[in-house]
Parts: C-alpha cells; sequence; structure tokens
C-alpha cells in the first residue's frame, strides 16, 4: 500500500542520513500524520515535504551541527490513533519536537502528551483557533484570518447582504461557521440560514432547497473535506445555484478533480501554488527535483509544515540548545522566509499571513483575484 | 412545491438503492450486506467510463453487466452453500463487501473519484426550477419498479421465483431448477446495485466507502417492505418524505437518523413491517 511504501522510503532515508551524518547525535522531529483515515488524502505530501525541509538543513550542515532525523508515526486522524502516537513519540522515540499536522481531535489528544513529556509542539494545520498551551505554537491560519477576506469581497464586489451558512457537523465545521456569523453581522450583513449535515451525510437535498428558498445572496459552506464536500458541491451545482459561494474546505487539488462542478468557487488560503515569489519558486522546483512523478502538489497544509520544520532550526539555533524552555522561548521572536512570505509566530504563539483569495476557474486553477497582506490571527491566547 | 418534488425525487433515489437488496432478500431471504460494495463497484464504473473517455450514459448498462458478473461469481463461490444458513451468509456478504472496498483502494487508492454529470443544470417543472437530474431518478425509479414487476408478475422466472419465495420444496418437487432461479435472482440483485452506483455518482461523491453511507438505510427500508416492491415505494416515500420534512423543519441532523427510527418504530409496532404475507 502507499502508506507502506512512504514509510519504507523514509525508513531508507533514516538509514542514509544516519550514514553521513554531521557530529553530534540527530536531533529527533516527530510527525505524527494521518497516514490513515480523514487525512490520508492530504497526510502524503505533509510527508514529502516534511523530508524536502530535513534534507535541506543536513545538507546545509545541520543545526548547531548536529543533522535532523524525521520520527513519523500514523494518528489515524484521530484521538485514539493520537494517543499511541505522541506517546511512542514523547516516550520511546524521545523526540526533541513535534512538527505536524493534524486533526483538531488529534492535536487535542495530543496536548496533554508534549505538556506532561514537556516536548515543544509546533502545529502547522489551520484549525478553529483558540487551542492554547505553553509548548504549543501554530504557523498555519485560523478564522480571524481566513474568513475576513470572503466576506468583505462577497459585501464588497457582489453587494451581498443576506448570507447562507452549511456545514459539517463537527467543531472545525461549526466554529469556522460560528466565526463567520459573527464577522458576517458584525460586517452589517445578516445571516439567513445555518443548516449543519453529519459528518458522513451526503443527501444535502432539504437543505439546497431552503437555501433557494431564503433569498440568500451568498453562501459560505464549511464542510469535511472530500466526500461531503464534493456532494454538496455537486448538488448545489444541479440545483442551479450561481450565488457567489466560499468555500472554507476546499483545497486547489480538489478543486482540480472537481473540474467544472468547483468552476467559480471562493477559496481563501495562505498558500496556493501560484504565488509569484523567489522562495516559492525555489521551493516548487526544489520538490519537482525531489519526489519527480510522486510528487504530491504542494497545498495549504504542507508548505506550512516546511516552513515550521525551519522555524525550528532557527529556534534552536538562537537558543543554542534543543532544550525545551530555551527553544519555547525562542519560537515566538525568531522568522523564516518561506513559499508563503515571511512567518513569524510571534502574536500569541500564532502567526500573522497573508492571505489570498482565489477563485476556481473552468479548468479547475485557482485564480487570486485578492491578496490580504499580513492578516493578523487576532487574540487567541491572551492568557499565555 | 419544491418540497414536493424533494420528497419524490428523495424517495426515488432511496427505490433505487434499495431495489437491488430488495430483488435478493425477497426471493432469498439472504440480506445481502456486500450491497453497499456492489454499489461502489457500479459507481467506479462511471469512472471507467469516463476515464475511457466513452459517452457517460453507457456507464448505466456497463454498471448493470458488472454488478451481474460479479454477482454470479459470488452465488456460486461464496453464498450458494449458506442459503440454508442465513447468519453465516450475513458474516459472508459483511466480510466480502470489506473486500471489495478494499480491493477498489488499491485499484483507485482512497482518494474522491470525479465523474462526469449525465445531466446538469435545471428545468421548469410545475413553476419552479429543479434539478433536472434529480427528476430524471424519478423516471429511473418508475423503470426499475415497472420492469421487476413485470420480471415477476409477466415472465417464466417471475413464476418460478414466486413458487420459489413460497415453498422452495414443493417448487423443487415440481422440476422447477431452483439452483438456477436463485442464481439469476442474485445476479440481478447484484446488477441493478450497480447500475444504483452509477446512478448515484452525479449526486454524490465517489469513493471506496461511498457505498456504506447508503446500506443501513437501504436496509431498513427493506427489512419494512419485506418481499414487495410494491410495499418498498410506500415505504421509500413515507420514510423518504419523513426525512425530507424532518430535515427541513426540523434539523438536518435529526433528517439523517430519521429512516432507521421510523423503520425501527414500524418494525416494532408490526413485525412484518408492511408486507401482507
Amino acid at each position: 500500500m502507499k502508506n507502506r511504501a512512504i514509510l519504507t522510503a523514509l525508513a531508507g532515508l533514516l538509514l542514509s542520513t544516519a550514514a553521513f551524518a554531521q557530529s553530534g547525535e540527530a536531533i529527533k522531529i516527530g510527525v505524527p500524520v494521518g497516514l490513515s483515515g480523514a487525512n490520508s488524502v492530504v497526510a502524503p505530501s505533509v510527508v514529502q515535504s516534511s523530508q524536502l525541509a530535513v534534507d535541506e538543513i543536513n545538507a546545509a550542515g545541520g543545526v548547531l551541527g548536529r543533522p535532523l532525523a524525521l520520527e513519523i508515526a500514523d494518528d489515524a486522524s484521530g484521538a485514539a490513533g493520537a494517543q499511541r502516537a505522541f506517546d511512542s513519540l514523547v516516550y520511546q522515540k524521545s523526540v526533541n519536537v513535534i512538527i505536524s499536522m493534524e486533526t483538531s481531535a488529534a492535536r487535542n489528544a495530543g496536548l496533554p502528551i508534549i505538556a506532561k513529556g514537556n516536548v515543544p509542539y509546533i502545529y502547522t494545520s489551520f484549525y478553529e483557533g483558540r487551542s492554547c498551551n505553553k509548548n504549543l505554537f501554530v504557523d498555519a491560519w485560523v478564522p480571524e484570518q481566513q474568513v475576513p477576506p470572503i466576506v468583505d469581497n462577497f459585501m464588497k464586489a457582489a453587494k451581498a447582504k443576506k448570507f447562507y451558512l452549511i456545514g459539517s457537523d463537527y467543531s472545525f465545521g461549526r466554529g469556522m461557521l460560528q466565526f463567520s456569523r459573527a464577522y458576517i453581522e458584525k460586517s452589517g450583513g445578516t445571516v439567513v440560514g445555518e443548516d449543519y449535515l453529519p459528518m458522513d451525510g451526503s443527501d444535502w437535498t432539504a437543505i439546497v432547497s431552503k437555501l433557494k428558498a431564503s433569498g440568500a445572496e451568498a453562501i459560505i459552506t464549511s464542510t469535511a473535506g472530500g466526500a461531503p464536500n464534493v456532494t454538496l458541491t455537486k448538488q448545489l451545482k444541479a440545483a442551479g445555484v450561481n450565488l457567489p459561494y466560499g468555500n472554507l474546505a476546499v483545497d486547489e487539488g480538489t478543486a482540480k478533480g472537481m473540474g467544472k462542478d468547483a468552476a467559480g468557487i471562493y477559496i481563501s488560503a495562505s498558500y496556493v501554488t501560484s504565488i509569484d515569489s523567489p522562495a516559492n519558486q525555489k521551493f516548487l522546483k526544489a520538490m519537482a527535483d525531489k519526489f519527480g512523478k510522486d510528487l504530491k502538489t504542494p497545498n495549504d497544509l504542507s508548505v506550512p509544515q516546511y516552513e515550521a520544520i525551519y522555524l525550528y532550526k532557527a529556534a534552536v539555533e538562537k537558543a543554542k540548545s534543543t532544550d525545551t524552555a530555551a527553544v519555547v522561548a525562542a519560537l515566538p521572536g525568531v522568522s523564516f522566509e518561506g513559499p508563503r512570505g515571511v512567518i513569524s509566530m510571534s502574536k500569541q504563539h500564532h502567526a500573522p499571513l497573508t492571505m489570498y483569495l482565489g477563485q476556481v476557474g473552468d479548468d479547475g486553477g485557482v485564480k487570486v483575484v485578492d491578496t490580504f497582506k499580513d492578516v493578523d490571527p487576532g487574540a487567541q491566547c491572551p492568557n499565555l | 412545491m419544491t418540497l414536493l418534488l424533494d420528497i419524490a425525487t428523495t424517495a426515488a433515489v432511496l427505490f433505487i438503492v434499495a431495489s437491488g437488496l430488495l430483488a435478493i432478500f425477497g426471493v432469498l431471504k439472504i440480506i445481502n450486506f456486500a450491497h453497499g460494495a456492489w454499489l461502489t463497484v457500479g459507481a467506479y464504473c462511471s469512472v471507467l467510463i469516463a476515464h475511457w473517455g466513452l459517452n457517460p450514459w453507457l456507464s448505466l448498462p456497463f454498471a448493470f453487466l458488472v454488478g451481474a458478473a460479479l454477482g454470479a461469481l459470488t452465488e456460486r463461490l461464496i453464498v450458494k452453500p449458506l442459503y440454508r444458513r442465513p447468519l453465516d451468509a450475513i458474516l459472508a456478504t459483511w466480510g466480502l463487501g470489506i473486500v471489495i472496498g478494499q480491493l477498489i483502494t488499491l485499484w483507485f487508492g482512497r482518494d474522491v473519484q470525479m465523474t462526469p454529470n449525465l445531466m446538469s443544470g435545471t428545468v421548469g417543472f410545475l413553476g419552479v426550477d429543479y434539478s433536472a437530474y434529480r427528476l430524471f431518478a424519478v423516471v429511473a425509479a418508475l423503470a426499475v419498479g415497472i420492469g421487476f414487476t413485470f420480471l415477476l408478475d409477466g415472465t417464466r422466472l417471475g413464476l418460478s421465483a414466486r413458487a420459489v419465495i413460497m415453498n422452495e420444496s414443493l417448487a423443487r418437487a415440481l422440476g422447477i431448477d431452483t439452483g438456477n432461479v436463485r442464481l439469476l435472482t442474485f445476479v440481478i440483485g447484484t446488477g441493478l446495485a450497480g447500475l444504483a452506483g452509477a446512478l448515484l455518482t452525479p449526486l454524490t461523491s465517489v469513493d471506496p466507502n461511498m457505498g456504506v453511507a447508503w446500506l443501513i438505510g437501504a436496509f431498513m427500508l427493506v427489512m419494512v417492505a419485506g418481499s414487495s416492491f410494491g410495499a418498498l415505494a410506500v415505504a421509500c416515500l413515507l420514510f423518504g418524505g419523513a426525512q425530507v420534512l424532518v430535515s427541513t423543519f426540523l434539523n438536518p441532523v435529526l433528517g439523517g437518523v430519521t429512516i432507521a427510527v421510523l423503520c425501527a418504530l414500524v418494525l416494532r409496532l408490526n413485525p412484518k413491517g408492511f408486507a401482507r404475507g
């Protein structure tokens, strides 16, 4: 199976890096990630970008003269799997840091373990916000950064005042739409409907009919990725719904796959492959050279993972040690210029990010229609 | 009006999905838990047809044939020895469903697959704009229902099948090849499941687990309907209607469990369900 192949390749990689290791013991980076379960579609791209970061850093002499080594563990995209993965990484493999893209359930299950084992943890997935722990840092977006570009654009360009919100019934779906509602109302709009379907639900008939009858002028959806997103988009299209449609859960790859069904959808992301900067061009070329035809398209989850490994490197170099307290003290003060621009987790352990509002074209490609510089994550963890 | 159309089309989709299961349960008294897997196989037939660049409508006969062919193999190799052990048959078909799901995952990967739409856009129908494909689903459901009724009531096979349902030993004593009747029924059932899978693709996503979501609802409806296609149609209209009403006026999350809850209630009050026999 594909996952096994990745793991085997990875094991080979670890052995080879160990063979020409720099002086000193390797610094171990634990990467618990959903190789199976809901995240299995995106996890391989995250593993690939981690490998590239580690290879580049080791080729340039490592960190404090020590090489980096990856320890990948499958968290099965959920809480139970994450407990096992974090346990084995923290207590058996004794990793120096955990850097990973995971589901919110997996992150919440891992937090007590990194607190007890006292390991720094950089979380690289966008999420619903307000997860706070002295060892936890986040370099991906929160609702405060993702939602405003879409709502602002719909209100300005499409003159939309009435919004309809549709989501999957889970913490990310509800969290995103709860924030969207508050932001829409604060900006002078109204929410004319808000409906959810269970995560495995696929029949949106009743919701689509309510939407059509509601007089809404724009739609914002936040479903679970994959199947629910595709079924909702297809059924909206089939019902002839032609309103401005902001999708908080679709990424470039999925949009491409959906083809014509996705045309016209607005997405808001901190990374799109078409970002025109030397750092992004260099990154895309290095990924293509390293993985060739096995390359998984870099995306808004794999790029923050790549940058987080560099941020960790910068923090260790600033602290001159891998000691947890020193690294945690150094992390807010370091920055790294990656494919998404200059990233620094300086705001209550979260990062101001440049957000891109993109629209899916008829060919499935994403065209950037607006750019929002350095959007602030807001007060995520005022008590830290 | 939209509400009535929602109810009619939801019932039609449920009917299409459940018909293959009913064909097998009604005649063979075997609960085919691999039904979800056959649905998935049918949907992936559409993916293949699209991949080969053929007309998407060809996926309907293709899915029926593939479902039927694989069904024939399954009947001979797995189900045949288990007719007298219906509980073991549940286990065997459940296991088979898992195996098929894994094979599909190995072959096509876990990702959601995309298929071209058979029909897109809306048509004006009695004063409302309504999804063209959902209206087509009603036609397809009627075609399946009428076709099957004709098969049961108007052909030799139907006569034999009804004889097997009523009294199998007597049927055999009268010279009916019950083994063949069973094989044909099973093949028609899995063929219908494949067809249903292909018909679902414009409404849902195609992924290795897509069948599971439909299996429980279809299973409940068939339990209530017994062995009659008429009863199945009534059950689909009533429970599908209830699902739409609950989703519209109460809460879509509750709507998702309406069918299961109502079916359980009906079976509690009247263990025979809607079947008269």
